[in-house]
């Protein structure tokens, strides 16, 4: 098994927490392969961010720090679909946030399009955990790590006053 | 053992602290300093102390000195600061003194596109210093690399004392992986060998019966001279052809004569392999896929990782390579270790594939640029 995972959007959104509690969990929690890397821009709002994360079973097999043809794709923003959709294979599994969204690529994917961001702001409370909201979609429809492991994750990487909250976020679609 | 998700820069900081680093001195820099901030928080919960100096000049003359008072020391730094430390490290090299440089090269020359990768710096990491010698060089592609071999850089040091360097680069400072952290009682460690005689019959340059001298330290009651002039085995000046000729043989000699021993590699699909795509640091990432995808268009293709670049073990790289028919040098410069490798390689063509890219190349364009060769 060898999977190239890749999550996108504006600088802003949480997408390099994101990735590392993904990666992380995958890390110490499974018996999975990793290597992974970030590209971030100089600016805190706006800009691309951008996780690439290449996962396997065999350790040779976890060979590469870019993603050439996603298996599993996240696009928290419209620019980031339109900048990287070349980079997602055809057939992969591919989530799209809704509320940031609009034009979704006429693509043989299998595509989860959900409102990630306006889920975040009127059902957990705030639009930070957007990202949170849209991990939780992944690892649910994946299975690629135990919810368990990215919750043991949150209360390790998450500044104390937001786990609580990250983890009702991370809930909204594992415990549905 | 446990698992963690770091990144190659922590992972080294990670691994001199199981190797049991115990000074630590630097000027940060850019992408070397989470090296340093990581150490700053966490080596004095080791025992360890870690200061930042003036300059990199400074840090590495304060890491010599550390080193001769017994404790195992290491300094991080780039391209601009490893050009400061080089009369020092040459220091290092004669006084037989050892420690390890982490150099995590970036874009250059000069200031370069400080953030960015690059492998530039290759030749300097063991030629730069003066004195014709050879300081043994380690190359990391992955931060389960940068561990393991961060921790035999350590060994190597203590076993041969000398300096070595670890060079990395900006994009596996940056690069996460899985590692697999280990306790110190899981690894094996190598101390550098003390006297085995009185005080007073004690020569600070004699190998005894070996090219490595024992070495006392500061402290121990012995009388120590670290001595830059070139000295005799009491470690007293001595201005003579004899004397002069005996030490640079035998500094030679410690280094090349160990190559085998230092030697590290990994290879993909070597035992069925035409063309061989050597590689080393980050863009062996790049090689191995790219015999990867070279494979699937049905070449022969395999890719060798070097993981040790200096000393370079010609018998033990001659034979790796016996079977195949053309060697790729794959780097991220404009051919430098290339040079190195067709000096060695005699009997079958050696091509340079010199790829400038600030950051991790693809896989595809030595894919392109090979397939002309094929």
């Amino acid at each position: 098994m060898r999977l190239e995972i890749l999550i996108a959007g504006r600088g802003g959104q949480g997408i390099l927490l994101l990735g590392h509690i993904l990666g992380r969990a995958i890390a110490k929690h499974t018996n999975l392969h990793i290597l992974g890397s970030e590209i971030y821009a100089a600016e805190t709002r706006g800009g691309d961010s951008r996780v690439d994360l290449v996962v396997a079973d065999r350790e040779e097999d976890a060979d590469f720090i870019k993603v050439m043809r996603a298996d599993i794709a996240l696009f928290m923003h419209q620019l980031q679909l339109d900048a990287y959709r070349d980079l997602v294979r055809d057939g992969a599994v591919v989530f799209l946030d809704k509320s940031n969204v609009s034009s979704v690529p006429q693509r043989n994917w299998r595509i989860y399009l959900e409102p990630y961001t306006d889920i975040a702001e009127k059902e957990i409370g705030t639009s930070r955990v957007a990202n949170l909201v849209a991990l939780g979609h992944i690892v649910k429809v994946t299975s690629i790590v135990p919810p368990g492991a990215i919750e043991d994750v949150i209360k390790e990487v998450v500044s104390k006053e937001w786990v609580d909250i990250n983890i009702k976020a991370f809930r909204y679609f594992t415990q549905r | 053992m446990r698992y963690e998700y770091l990144t190659g820069n922590i992972a080294i900081a990670e691994a001199s602290i199981t190797a049991g680093l115990k000074f630590y001195a630097g000027y940060p820099i850019t992408p070397t300093s989470d090296i340093f901030e990581y150490l700053a928080k966490e080596l004095p919960k080791h025992g360890g102390h870690v200061i930042q100096f003036e300059d990199e000049i400074a840090s590495i003359n304060a890491v010599i000195g550390a080193s001769w008072a017994c404790a195992k020391s290491m300094t991080a730094t780039s391209g601009p600061g490893f050009s400061l430390m080089l009369e020092a490290l040459s220091l290092a090299v004669i006084t037989e003194t050892p420690l390890v440089v982490a150099y995590v090269m970036r874009t250059g020359p000069s200031t370069g596109v400080p953030t960015r990768s690059g492998q530039y710096d290759v030749l300097q990491s063991t030629y730069g210093f003066h004195g014709g010698l050879v300081i043994p060089v380690l190359a990391p592609s992955t931060p389960q690399e940068a561990y393991d071999l961060t921790i035999r850089a350590f060994n190597i040091s203590e076993m041969l004392r000398t300096p070595v360097v670890l060079l990395s680069d900006a994009v596996i400072a940056h690069t996460y992986g899985k590692v697999a952290i280990r306790e110190r009682s899981e690894v094996d460690l190598i101390d550098r060998t003390k006297p085995s005689v009185p005080p007073d019959a004690y020569k600070p340059y004699d190998p005894v019966n070996g090219l490595v001298p024992p070495m006392a330290c500061f402290g121990e009651g012995y009388n120590v001279l670290v001595e830059s002039l070139t000295h005799d085995e009491r470690g007293y000046y001595a201005p003579r052809t004899d004397v002069q000729r005996r030490l640079m043989w035998r500094l030679y000699k410690k280094i090349v004569e160990n190559s085998g021993k230092l030697f590290d590699y990994s290879s993909t699909y070597l035992d069925d392999c035409d063309y061989a795509l050597v590689s080393y640091g980050s863009t062996a990432l790049t090689a191995n896929v790219a015999a990867k995808l070279l494979r699937e268009k049905g070449y022969r293709a395999c890719s060798v990782k070097l993981k040790t670049l200096f000393p370079v073990y010609e018998d033990g790289i001659v034979n790796l390579l016996r079977g195949v028919k053309k060697v790729f040098v794959v780097e991220n410069n404009l051919g430098l270790y290339y040079r190195e490798l067709r000096g060695v390689i005699r009997d079958k063509e050696v091509v340079s594939v010199p790829l400038i890219d600030l950051d991790v190349p693809l896989p595809q364009e030595v894919v392109e640029v090979i397939k002309e060769w094929l």
